[in-house]
């Protein structure tokens, strides 16, 4: 299993336009615009992302960003608000007036917020070592909310990253390399497991009562079993970008699906680039490999023939059928004209070879439906 | 020499800049290898298709393992720990040697690998470039030795099969397969080129190597026939009107006899027509390279001189 990319939302949000160029140069002070086209200013940048989750109460994609201004007092901090549904901009009226403040201290002091039990939004913090309930809007703790402090377990343990089961007493947190599952949190912790992640997390995000979702800083997304714990597959972002900055996970536990927010530096012009990326848990076929003999090539002989059908994180597909066929001059006998793809995306294939030397070329070729 | 059964074309190799391969397994539930280099863990398909998805961390070192996955041993814990099978990272909450600390002078290398058979609990050793130990897990006494005398150390040891491991030498290129359970010994031996790392994949009994130009190379099983003796009459003195029996051998690199090789038999007069005529005319070598004929000499009391030609085509 993989991710299928169902749509993306490139430059998902704007910053607030300066409406005229900075700084007036000349002394009439303006360009003249019969001889030029004005550059675009904005007044905004991105600083950075504190929190990026689904919230289930309203069907929204929350982030909460702190921006670098050029009006006083040179920072602001705004919820965008996205429709789950096709990842519009909800709230993009209210935040290009600067209405959706949030004030500084919930993004400073709260990071990688995700979705938890009870649909409650939970996260880790910047200025002390407890996880707590925070509020979607200003991320903010919940007065007398639920909170507990690893760093008062065995070990001792301070996390970036968490995924909070109350239900079943659990929590999987992760600082930088390792994903910790912690049970009976709500009486004597107990870390019992731990999972070793592939690269540097980038975001950590709640599924469901078994399941949470990671992303690494290169773009590869992982499931977890976090009750085990085992890794239950390896996928990756469509078209992963060197230049990216940062990947924010979450699942939208309603649509079951993946949701991606794309960090992307500004354009040349400042415009924002951000993006959101939605998925679905089925791998979109990447690549086929070529067909490489396994077998002796030696005349006479049935020979074996094995490729793959991948996906971009070399996941193997199934179910597809990959038809195969020779070109011209044909010398031996193709006796497999098809093949369907194994658990690991394997396809075999027979030729029957001549008595005699030859060359012979084999071509494969999958059909991918996209609905 | 084994027969070289494919070469990419596509380069496998790490995609940060000075990076090289360190270890190479298969692993059976994806049909394809797991590299590591300093900064990457890859996925590397037989023809050189390679997707990274990851970089190493907590200083784990590969070795090979029963059923054609890899395992991990921790200089930290001194334990080995098995690997997933859905991305091939370390799984730390599962032991393979609960009983016996592996310490670091037994440790795997990525000069010298070793072997894990958690089924049989038993732990291969390379104390030296001729010599295989083999280790209890249950207490860590050494139960056994296999003498190969491969003059080099294999930086890859990788299951075959019950009981059998291949070792493939990075230098030599030698490569053996052999018998660590039933009745310790080489099994056989052949030859790939020398490479940068290289596995053995258990699916369909090929040895995978990446060479140092980057390039996949999948070795079968067979070798690869280097002379091929011309024909032997037995009894060497040959009779008209009767069958005479005439025998050519493969043979490999090593001098080894390569069987099951198709030979074609042809008459060549010599100045003069064709005397005689042959029982067959194309045949397979037997399980100790040679492949026989008959040949049954000129009725007609004719006497001259006639070539028996036997050659054995490569693809």
């Amino acid at each position: 299993m993989g991710l299928w990319p169902l749509n993306t939302v490139g430059s998902c949000m704007e910053y607030i336009d300066n409406g005229s160029c900075v700084p007036a140069p000349g002394p009439s002070g303006g360009y003249n615009k019969s001889l030029l086209t004005c550059p675009k200013h904005y007044r905004q940048s991105t600083n950075s992302m504190a929190n990026f989750f689904y919230e289930p109460g309203n069907d929204r994609l929350i982030a909460h960003i702190l921006l670098n201004t050029t009006y006083w007092p040179g920072w602001d901090v705004q919820r965008y608000e996205f429709n789950a549904a096709d990842g519009a901009w909800s709230n993009r009226e209210e935040v290009l007036a600067r209405d959706a403040w949030i004030g500084v201290w919930g993004s400073a002091y709260t990071k990688a917020a995700t979705l938890g039990s009870f649909s409650k939004i939970y996260a880790c913090r910047n200025n002390e070592t407890k996880i707590r309930e925070i509020s979607w809007e200003s991320a903010e703790p919940i007065a007398s909310g639920w909170w507990v402090d690893p760093y008062t377990w065995n070990p001792k343990s301070i996390y970036g990253y968490a995924v909070v089961n109350r239900i079943d007493n659990l929590l999987a947190a992760a600082a930088n390399w390792t994903l910790d599952c912690w049970r009976n949190i709500g009486t004597t912790p107990e870390r019992f497991a731990q999972l070793r992640l592939p690269n540097v997390l980038s975001y950590l995000t709640y599924e469901s009562r078994n399941y949470c979702w990671v992303i690494t800083q290169d773009g590869v997304i992982l499931k977890a079993d976090y009750q085990i714990p085992r890794w239950e597959m390896i996928s990756t972002v469509q078209n992963p970008e060197a230049d990216a900055l940062k990947y924010f996970i979450t699942y939208d536990t309603k649509r079951k699906r993946v949701v991606v927010f794309r960090q992307r530096p500004d354009a040349e012009d400042g415009a924002c680039q951000h993006q959101l990326e939605f998925y679905y848990p089925m791998v979109k076929p990447f690549q086929l490999t070529q067909p490489v003999p396994v077998t002796s090539l030696k005349a006479g002989n049935r020979i074996v023939l094995a490729a793959h059908l991948i996906g971009d994180a070399g996941e193997g597909l199934t179910p597809y059928t990959v038809a195969g066929e020779m070109t011209a001059p044909v010398e031996g006998r193709l006796t497999t004209p098809f093949s369907g793809t194994e658990l690991n995306g394997r396809v075999c294939f027979q030729y029957q070879a001549p008595e005699e030397a030859c060359t012979e070329t084999l071509g494969l070729k999958v059909t991918v439906e996209e609905s | 020499m084994n027969e070289k059964v494919f070469e990419s074309t596509k380069l496998a190799q790490p995609v940060t800049t000075g990076d090289s391969w360190q270890y190479l397994c298969y692993v059976s539930t994806w049909d394809a290898f797991l590299a590591q280099s300093t900064f990457e863990w890859s996925r590397v398909f037989r023809d050189g298709t390679t997707v990274k998805f990851g970089k190493p961390s907590g200083s784990y070192v590969m070795l090979g393992r029963e059923k054609g996955f890899p395992a991990y041993w921790s200089p930290s814990t001194l334990k080995v720990y098995p690997a997933f099978e859905i991305n091939g990272l370390p799984n730390p909450n599962e032991v393979l040697n609960p009983n016996w600390d592996i310490s670091a002078s037994l440790a795997p290398s990525s000069l010298a690998g070793k072997f894990i058979d958690d089924i049989n609990q038993v732990y291969l050793h390379q104390p030296s470039a001729n010599q295989i130990d083999i280790y209890s897990l249950e207490d860590g006494q050494k139960v056994g030795e296999i003498v190969h005398n491969a003059g080099e150390y294999f930086s890859s040891l990788a299951w075959v099969q019950l009981g059998q491991v291949a070792g493939m030498c990075r230098t030599s290129g030698k490569v053996m397969v052999i018998d660590y359970l039933s009745s310790p010994r080489v099994l056989a031996t052949g030859r790939i080129d020398p490479f940068k790392v290289a596995a053995y994949d258990n699916a369909f009994h090929l040895f995978f190597a990446i060479g140092t130009d980057h390039k996949t190379r999948v070795y079968c099983g067979d070798l690869w026939p280097n002379g091929l003796s011309a024909p032997v009459f037995e009894p060497a003195t040959v009779y008209g009107l009767k069958r005479n029996l005439v025998r050519v051998r493969l043979t490999g690199q090593d001098g080894e006899p390569l069987p099951g090789w198709w030979v074609n038999w042809e008459l060549e007069g010599v100045g003069g027509g064709i005397l005689g005529s042959l029982d067959k005319y194309g045949n397979f070598t037997d399980a100790d390279g040679y492949a026989s004929n008959l040949y049954i000499g000129p009725d007609d009391g004719s006497a001259g001189q006639c070539k028996i030609k036997a050659r054995v085509v490569l693809p």
